[in-house]
């Protein structure tokens, strides 16, 4: 099996390329060429599909397709490429779990399969932003409290330090990616989870500098938290990434690779989109010598991923992943509408049964407002997602298909001009972190509205 | 062949993407002595209005724009010296910078925008990503260009759109330019806060946008 300096030495001396060759003489026609020799087609009748041999071949074309492409380095301009053979040995070898956190929240997150009776992990949270320190560490620890949580996202506070704007790759990147480590770990703390494990380090850390930074042990981080590195859309990576993995390999830390591919960018449509999210988990593995993966496909138009070819996608593409790669993946997933809409918890609801159903290892509970709103989150979605995993693992992919389609119904034609929502404080009394009388009447029409549909609630 | 048919084989080459059909349709257009302006606009003009069209309903995606921008240019580049020679001139809509801004690696919805402007008939220039504010001031120089559009892709790297501004200002460069933002997280609230003079909440906005700044 290849090891991280096989994959950096590759990084020196794969094909010398440009950028823009290796977008459209080599990605875009070999993953179009992908698509049509394994005959990948997307059905809009069926967002949740339920064929296992359709899912296996979307596997089988994502191995192809990453040994046919391979992975670009924008700091060499260099391709890095792995044989089929080094790819199906990286899967081989995968230990299938991770170990995070420590004491009474030290938990494995390991792979679920498609129909799982199993509920999927809940992680918790959103890596946004907040007006202050005050409200951020408020909603995470509301969010930690439930006992279902088991893993968090951690916000990155404000986006300020002393008035001034954080901006990537300046010390007060450094000084941001410090505190939202602190400021998490206190919130944690606060409601009695000490050692919940942070999944998402470092939110908003552009610089590798940052995330080597903020993981002193002074700061409240751990080698049992998760450590995301991003993968560069679609098919690249960069000095900074693998500077990251080098120091968390070196230091024993939980690796997360992260991939978003855009559906509508160079992926071209739902079947190319949903290839290159599973080559994803394949390059994690591969190229990033990750423990475990997060990604959130998303639309290029929409900016959220509960569009029914986005949905389509994120069913397939779980599926193939858990059936064949033995990574554990969290599922994130961008709403269109915010807070207190009824949108935001259809949308919510079909993307949690889309994921759930097809085998998603753990979900976060879908982030309101497409993730760009300040303030945008309250506990109210966290006690929501949370429900809805445990309803749809009652189901299988079958009956979450029927479900997903009354949904769309509800929502899709208003994506275009979804409602961005109240904050924070619009919705909740802050003083006492309580919710307001209408939040919780919209709440219980919703809850009314899915159950007469046929989501098994408790 | 007649004309008719010819036009709208240059429109179907801009249509299928198919750069060896757009060279050989504009070779048939001047053998036949169709104006090369009149192949531009009747011809590979309309297969961009048809992609664009299909790309803004959903139905087609950036690879199909890509490979119908690289249609037209093949058959531009036939087609151009003849323009030239006959001493026509080919609409200008502008001219404009392109780019992502420092600290900041993302380039999909970049190259979305930029491939939507040269389809609609932009001057393109596109500078990369991870761009400092006086790289593009200086692309923007080195182009004599009229707009410089400005992605962030990262709440932390949106000071990067307000420091061009800024610098512009600073150098005395401001009214030179039509400054438009966009990206993920970029709002009409933050355009207007930093002093930009638009922003689109997406590439076909994008283009409407400069339309209108630029050609009022």
């Amino acid at each position: 099996m290849i090891d991280f300096l096989d994959v950096c030495e590759r990084a020196e001396t794969g094909p010398l390329m440009t950028e823009r060759d290796f977008e459209l003489k080599v990605f875009i026609p070999k993953l179009r060429d992908v698509v049509k020799e394994y005959g990948i087609q997307y059905d809009s009748e069926t967002p949740v599909p339920a064929d296992d041999a359709a899912a296996d071949s979307v596997y089988e074309a994502s191995v192809d397709f990453l040994a046919r492409v391979g992975v670009y380095c924008q700091d060499t301009n260099r391709v890095i490429q792995f044989t089929e053979h080094e790819i199906r040995d990286a899967v081989g070898s995968a230990p299938g779990e991770c170990l995070t956190g420590e004491g009474k929240d030290a938990s494995v997150f390991r792979v679920r399969q498609p129909d799982d009776e199993r509920p999927a992990r809940c992680h918790v949270n959103w890596g946004t932003v907040h007006s202050s320190q005050e409200m951020a560490i408020d909603i995470m620890a509301a969010n930690v409290a439930h006992p279902e949580a088991q893993a968090i996202s951690i916000s990155s506070v404000t986006n300020t330090v002393r008035g001034m704007r954080v901006k990537a790759g300046s010390p007060l990147e450094m000084y941001a990616g410090i505190r939202a480590v602190r400021v998490a770990r206190d919130a944690c703390r606060r409601a009695g989870r000490p050692g919940l494990p942070l999944m998402n380090l470092v939110p908003a850390a552009a610089a590798a500098v940052t995330t080597i930074g903020a993981s002193a042990a002074q700061f409240g981080a751990r080698p049992t938290d998760g450590w995301i590195i991003g993968i560069i859309s679609e098919n690249k990576i960069d000095y900074g990434a693998l500077n990251k993995v080098a120091y968390l390999l070196n230091w024993g830390a939980n690796i997360g690779s992260q991939g978003a591919p855009s559906l509508g960018g160079y992926c071209g449509g739902a079947p190319g989109t949903a290839i290159v999210n599973t080559a994803y988990f394949l390059m994690g593995l591969v190229a990033m010598k990750a423990n475990y993966h997060l990604c959130f496909p998303i639309h290029f138009q929409h900016g959220c991923c509960s569009t029914r070819d986005v949905l389509w996608l994120v069913s397939t593409s779980s599926q193939a992943g858990s059936r064949n790669v033995p990574i554990p993946v969290i599922w994130l997933g961008y709403m269109a509408a915010g807070v207190n809409t009824k949108m935001y918890f259809y949308e919510a609801a079909a993307y949690l049964l889309a994921a759930t159903t097809s085998g998603a290892d753990a979900v976060k509970m879908p982030t309101p407002a497409k993730g760009v709103k300040v303030d945008a989150s309250t506990p109210m979605e966290t006690r929501f997602g949370i429900e809805m995993v445990k309803a749809a693992s009652r189901l299988n992919r079958q009956q979450a298909n029927d479900l997903v389609i009354k949904l769309l119904e509800k929502y899709e034609s208003q994506i275009p001009n979804a409602p961005e929502g109240d904050r924070y404080q619009d919705c909740y009394a802050v003083e006492t972190g309580k919710p307001g009388e209408s939040y919780l009447r919209l709440y219980d029409e919703v809850k009314a509205d899915l159950n007469a549909i046929g989501i098994p609630f408790d | 062949m007649q004309k008719n048919e010819i036009l709208e084989n240059l429109k179907n080459a801009v249509v299928e993407g198919d750069d060896g059909k757009a060279r050989e349709g504009a070779r048939q257009a001047l053998e036949a002595n169709i104006d090369p302006l009149e192949a531009m606009q009747m011809g590979l003009t309309k297969g961009t209005d048809v992609v664009g069209g299909r790309f803004e309903r959903g139905e087609s995606y950036l690879p199909e724009l890509i490979m119908a921008g690289e249609a037209f240019k093949a058959a531009m580049e036939i087609l151009n010296p003849e323009i030239k020679r006959q001493q026509k001139d080919v609409a200008d809509v502008g001219t404009v910078v392109i780019t992502t801004v420092k600290g900041d690696l993302h380039s999909i919805g970049k190259n979305i925008v930029a491939t939507v402007l040269e389809t609609n008939g932009f001057n393109v220039v596109d500078v990369g990503v991870d761009q400092g504010a006086l790289q593009i001031i200086e692309a923007a120089e080195k182009a004599n260009a009229d707009a410089i559009g400005l992605s962030a892709l990262m709440s932390t790297t949106m000071p990067g759109q307000k420091e061009v501004i800024d610098a512009l200002v600073e150098l005395n460069l401001r009214d030179k330019y039509r400054v438009v933002v966009g990206g993920g997280p970029v709002t009409q609230e933050w355009a207007d806060e930093i002093g930009a003079d638009g922003y689109g909440r997406d590439a076909v906005a994008a283009v409407g946008l400069l339309t209108k700044l630029l050609n009022p």
